[in-house]
């Protein structure tokens, strides 16, 4: 009897929904037209979505919780039991974070001149500026790496520089492969993505309360602090949190100067060393912890949406 | 202290862009000086001008080790006497192929969704925005998750056309999307529906054909992206012909300073060679359809 009732609550719903997909299969309305036709347009995203990254997804969840290390079998928490309890992995993800966040405020905070007096002041070969700033946008990291070797590498550039006026050995003044190496190798990567956003954001600032507040006597500095500074806020909030991501994401700048133990670095290890569940639980850790700090900035913050 | 800003705000301002701007250029342009150096140990590269070091790279030149530079295979053969045989270096073609066939994915997926996002009002409308214009995974997280869910085929072509064309979507989306976003896209839909084409014509033929530069812009962000992609690669790559990323790191980790200079200035090259073609060709190819 109850069952029956309960079948019956289920069943309009159920209805509903045949027909929902009824409708998109044989539309009768321009208005199921219409939705057959988004429906359509998300499909090839979608397929693509679920095949190269929900099903792969899954699969990575699975294995962190699996009581093999090679099969998918049984159900464990020992994995992220490791990453919580194991001081080593605290220490691992200590210092990515401290790591991303610190060379995210450098970044942005180089980033907000830079936009500035690119979209600001008229420059002579801006145009040029521009190119040349976003050039990096297309290195991989690996490259950021070498340029940082070319510069304060046992052979770099500024590294023998500063050992002529010093008279010191090269080896010894020597910066690219050590953390401050790697903190500019990072800053290097990550300045032209961060000056890409502000860029867009400079783009919308209303000139016209600007131009009001210098022709009421403010100096430029109160202008910024005043004017300017509340309607990019935005912007700076959504680089913030963007940059953030790319940090946390590098990973080839690590392969070439392997001086700091993070994440990404320690995952390619436990791979190496086919230690899938622990991998698995590390990367299922770190797609919740960036999907979730993402969500919640972009939700409770007015951050603009965007790469 | 007010007169401080005026004075000062702007050149401090200048000298930061100035700044930065070197920092980021000064070791392309070094790189690009010293790979036609015999040697580099002092402050500059010296030895000038070798090609060697490109020799090497290219595979022209004999090498070895993991030192060793491009394979070439035979591209086509040219019914010119006995037939004449194209050689390409092995690793430059395969990465133009691999980030060419994400493209073409990035395409037929990231066209018709910025199209549903900007033109239609439908439920959920943000989430598929969101989904379709972050990008959610980092490489090395899709590379694990690649080999745990396709072992066989993660480390094939395939599998890196495919995870290029995930991880790269949403700069294709980004792009199209702001074109059509400047479109009267109804007027446009409407105006073709009145003259008697169907649904599926008028996206086709007019929608997309106008959004030409929007797309183009897209395809050549995505390219250039795909083909410096490291992080995947480096997961899921297994035997074979090594992605163009995968061959810059072991030049920068194995080779002399100079060869890796010209590993990486060859990489330089690529990426601003391919953006004037693909620049050019776009635009053409679109032109005498339109017309």
């Amino acid at each position: 009897m109850s069952t029956s009732g309960r079948i019956a609550d289920v069943l309009p719903a159920v209805r509903g929904a045949v027909e929902d997909l009824g409708s998109v299969a044989v539309p009768t309305t321009e208005r199921d037209r219409e939705r057959r036709r988004i429906a359509a347009l998300c499909a090839p995203f979608a397929v693509l979505l679920v095949v190269a990254g929900v099903y792969p997804l899954l699969e990575v969840v699975r294995i962190s919780v699996s009581v093999e290390r090679f099969e998918t079998v049984g159900f464990t928490l020992s994995a992220y039991r490791t990453l919580v309890t194991d001081p080593y992995y605290r220490r691992v993800a200590f210092n990515t974070l401290w790591f991303a966040a610190l060379t995210t405020l450098v970044s942005v905070a180089l980033a907000v001149p830079i936009a500035h007096a690119l979209e600001k002041y008229d420059l002579p070969g801006e145009g040029l500026f521009v190119t040349l700033v976003s050039f990096p946008i297309s290195l991989p990291g690996i490259v950021a790496a070498f340029m940082m070797l070319v510069l304060f590498g046992n052979n770099g550039v500024l590294t023998n520089v500063v050992a002529t006026f010093a008279g010191a050995n090269p080896t010894d003044v020597a910066v690219a492969v050590s953390v401050p190496g790697l903190f500019l190798a990072f800053v290097y990567s990550m300045v032209p993505r961060a000056t890409l956003i502000l860029r867009g954001t400079y783009a919308e600032v209303e000139e016209a309360a600007e131009e009001a507040a210098q022709a009421l006597g403010a100096t430029p500095l109160q202008t910024f602090r005043y004017v300017t500074f509340p309607q990019i806020r935005p912007g700076i909030t959504g680089a913030l949190i963007l940059t953030f991501r790319t940090g946390l994401a590098i990973f080839g700048t690590l392969i070439v100067i392997q001086t700091l133990l993070v994440w990404t670095l320690q995952l390619d290890r436990e791979l190496s060393a086919g230690a899938f569940p622990v991998a698995g639980a590390m990367a299922t850790v770190y797609f919740v912890f960036v999907f979730g700090f993402t969500a919640l900035g972009l939700r409770y913050t007015s951050a603009e949406v965007g790469l | 202290m007010t007169a401080l800003s005026r004075r000062f705000g702007r050149p401090a301002v200048t000298l930061v862009l100035l700044v930065t701007v070197t920092f980021l250029i000064a070791p392309v342009a070094l790189t690009i000086v010293g790979s036609f150096a015999r040697e580099w140990t002092g402050v500059f590269p010296a030895g000038f001008v070798t090609f060697r070091n490109w020799a090497e790279v290219l595979g022209l030149a004999d090498s070895i080790g993991s030192q060793r530079s491009m394979g070439w295979d035979p591209l086509v053969v040219l019914p010119v006497g006995d037939g004449l045989t194209l050689m390409a270096p092995a690793e430059l073609l395969f990465s133009v192929g691999l980030a060419l066939g994400g493209v073409l994915i990035n395409l037929v997926v990231g066209v018709p969704i910025a199209y549903a996002v900007s033109r239609y009002e439908f439920r959920g409308k943000e989430w598929v925005n969101a989904v379709s214009v972050l990008p959610l995974v980092p490489g090395v997280i899709l590379g694990v998750a690649f080999l745990r869910a396709y072992p066989v085929l993660s480390g094939t072509s395939f599998g890196l056309i495919v995870g290029y064309s995930l991880l790269k979507a949403p700069f294709m989306v980004m792009a199209v999307q702001s074109e059509f976003e400047s479109m009267p896209l109804r007027q446009l839909e409407e105006s073709a529906r009145s003259l008697g084409a169907s649904w599926p014509r008028t996206f086709l033929t007019v929608v997309v054909p106008n959004a030409r530069s929007g797309i183009v812009s897209g395809a050549i962000i995505c390219w250039t992206l795909a083909a410096a992609e490291f992080n995947f690669s480096y997961v899921v790559w297994a035997k074979g012909t090594q992605p163009l990323a995968l061959f810059l790191q072991r030049h920068i980790s194995n080779s002399t300073f100079t060869k890796a200079a010209a590993a990486v200035s060859m990489f330089f090259c690529i990426v601003v060679a391919i953006t004037l073609l693909l620049q050019a060709f776009g635009t053409r190819g679109f032109d005498t359809r339109g017309t």
